[in-house]
């Protein structure tokens, strides 16, 4: 019956484990329900009645186990991987794991990040211009107010990373698979991208004036709110793709759409209906259908 | 007339409960739910998970309580928790603000 007690804290606990403090918590606890099971048996109590009654004396655990992990996360944060306001220009990170790391404030500069796992990482305030993020995987990473300018990610893993409100000018992606990835309130007038597919990317309040995305898959990209003057979809393929200005149709915004080239390019009837739904005189001509 | 013991408001004095227990000797977590069960005439049971929420918070903040392992008995290990000078002075202040507000709630809703 012991084990039964066991089994079912373990089962509570499952997403804490590691947590030094909850640990302990969960020590506490299981030595508390034993003593009141034992007595519950003593009164005449059978297993299942015992059982049962234990279970219920605990009241709202999860809760408790979220306060007492928010206690102590502060503390156990710091051993986590952490070059906040380091000068580590030209550094080597190549093939390292890092997972949840700190890099705030950071001088960064020329360092090689290739074939590095850094799930979880963050990068804010840093320098971390002519970087190498080739091969590099940055999955759930979130990077904002950094400048990334001439940096290079070639078959980057971009799945759920966010950018937003940094610097990208010369940067390239090369070969990549851009999944939910966030590109949000950035200059990507001077970004390169060759080879790429968009799936579930949200372009929101970037500047993309003037790019070549030629060639190129969309999936389920958002450019709502987008500077889009004279952007090329020359030969791309877009499925599901949605165009929103930021606020309505005005003429400037109208002008704006007007100059985005669509030739030879292959679209849903989704992505069609919404460009044409949108009241600007595209030029139309030359898209495939499918 | 059935009287009812309103938990809700019991358990917003959870802290200030386990303080003065504590204030009687070290005591065990599950030994405090007993002791609060016969203290309120079996009529309140203290759920293990709120009076850890205390126990942990107490311990942590400024540390008003501190814990160590008790020798081993026929049980297992048990955790006992001790009241610090702060914790006394936390008491203290926690009954003086009861007494106050008492007197409030008594202005607003008897008198």
């Amino acid at each position: 019956m012991n084990n039964k007690l066991t089994n079912y804290l373990n089962g509570v606990f499952v997403p804490y484990d590691g947590v030094k403090s909850v640990a302990e918590l969960k020590a506490d606890l299981l030595s508390d329900l034993q003593e009141r099971f034992r007595e519950l048996k003593a009164e005449g109590k059978d297993d299942e009645t015992a059982f049962e009654m234990t279970i219920d004396s605990i009241g709202d655990i999860e809760q408790t186990i979220q306060d007492v992990a928010n206690l102590s996360r502060s503390l156990e944060r710091q051993v986590l991987t952490n070059f906040s306001a380091s000068n580590l220009p030209k550094s080597d990170f190549a093939g390292v794991t890092a997972h949840k790391g700190k890099f705030e404030g950071s001088a960064l500069r020329g360092s090689d990040f290739a074939g590095a796992d850094l799930t979880g990482s963050s990068f804010k305030s840093s320098d971390v211009r002519e970087a190498n993020f080739d091969g590099t995987n940055l999955t759930d990473c979130t990077l904002s107010a950094i400048d990334l300018a001439d940096a290079s990610f070639n078959k980057t893993i971009l799945v759920r990373t966010e950018f937003s409100k940094l610097g990208l000018a010369g940067a390239k992606f090369i070969d990549v698979k851009l999944i939910d990835v966030k590109l949000t309130m950035i200059d990507l007038r001077k970004t390169v991208f060759e080879n790429c597919t968009f799936n579930g990317v949200d372009f929101k309040y970037s500047d993309l004036r003037g790019l070549c995305l030629d060639g190129q898959t969309f999936i389920g990209v958002k450019f709502d709110g987008a500077a889009l003057n004279k952007v090329t979809f020359k030969g791309a393929t877009l499925r599901n793709v949605s165009f929103r200005p930021a606020f309505a149709l005005t003429n400037r915004n109208y002008l704006a759409l007007k100059t985005i080239s669509f030739d030879g390019a292959i679209m849903d009837k989704l992505t069609y209906a919404a460009l044409k739904g949108l009241g600007v005189d595209f030029d139309l001509s030359k898209v495939t259908v499918i | 007339m059935d009287k009812k013991l309103s938990s809700d408001l019991l358990r917003g004095h959870t802290d200030t409960i386990i303080l003065k227990l504590l204030m009687g000797g070290d005591k065990y977590g599950y030994e405090i739910i007993k002791l609060v069960y016969e203290h309120t005439l079996k009529l309140y049971e203290l759920k293990e998970a709120t009076m850890y929420s205390s126990l942990k918070r107490l311990e942590e903040n400024d540390s008003q309580i501190t814990s160590y392992w008790g020798d081993e008995t026929h049980g297992g290990r048990r955790k006992y928790y001790h009241i610090t000078v702060s914790g006394r002075k936390l008491y203290k202040e926690n009954v003086q603000n009861w007494e106050y507000t008492k007197q409030i709630l008594d202005q607003l809703i008897i008198n």
